[in-house]
């Protein structure tokens, strides 16, 4: 009886991704680089960069800050696994116009800033600032909501992650 | 249960892109998949997992992997990291 009265019950836990960066939205699929563009490392949006300031989306444990700044993983305490990468193919920048402001292990809060960089400096050396963010771990979530589009200010809901309880 | 241990050529180590393709590689077996770094050993079909080794040049991981398509998942793991890493 009891079984028949949590199926009744069962309730949708619904986790907000924040912009880790306030710039433009732009669809994955648009993005110039096929290993986000066909959503081999997950699903999400991109971020066309307005400034040089990353902030962590959520309350989490950073997995992995890339010693070169460029990119960064994390786990949230609702349980996404996170990816920001900062710029495509920027790896290359080994570090160049990027500044870490965390380490790997760290715990953070949603909006404590996480990566300093300059975009203009980095379209300058020739690549594209634009900023993949990911969840990672896709098969954990019944539906993930990636549908805002424009202008977006770092802190603001850009993904909306649904959850069986 | 097949071992490959391979050693890491690229300049760049396993960042994103190559982590993303090596467990888009492993994922097409059945056979449950462990990659090990100098740190840790992580499940070779999550991505997060990949990536947070931090493998860098010059370190070598090993592959362990064990099922019904093993030995084919040993040969196409093997052949995909000498060709992208």
């Amino acid at each position: 009886m009891f079984e028949k009265w949590k199926g009744l019950f069962r309730t949708e836990k619904v986790i907000s991704i924040a912009a880790p960066v306030s710039g433009t939205v732009v669809p994955l699929a648009e993005v110039n680089d096929p290993t986000f563009a066909q959503g081999i490392l997950g699903r999400g949006v991109a971020i066309q960069p307005a400034e040089g300031r990353v902030y962590a989306p959520a309350d989490g444990t950073v997995d992995l800050m890339f010693e070169t700044g460029h990119a960064l993983s994390m786990t949230t305490d609702d349980g996404a696994e996170v990816l920001i990468h900062v710029g495509l193919d920027t790896v290359r920048l080994c570090g160049r116009h990027y500044r870490v402001l965390c380490q790997s292990g760290d715990r953070v809060a949603c909006g404590q800033p996480l990566i300093e960089f300059e975009p203009e400096a980095i379209r300058a050396a020739g690549f594209d600032p634009v900023t993949p963010v990911l969840v990672c771990n896709t098969e954990a979530f019944t539906a993930i909501d990636t549908g805002r589009t424009g202008a977006v200010t770092a802190g603001e809901v850009l993904l909306t992650l649904h959850q069986q309880q | 249960m097949k071992v490959v241990t391979y050693t890491i050529k690229d300049e760049l180590g396993i960042h994103a892109r190559p982590a993303g393709m090596l467990v888009k590689e492993a994922a097409q077996f059945k056979s449950d998949i462990k990659i090990a770094g100098p740190k840790k050993e992580v499940d070779a079909k999550r991505i997060m997992g990949v990536m947070s080794m931090g493998v860098k040049k010059g370190e070598t991981v090993k592959l362990t992997i064990s099922g019904p398509d093993e030995a084919a998942a040993a040969t196409a793991l093997e052949n995909f990291m000498k060709a992208n890493l």
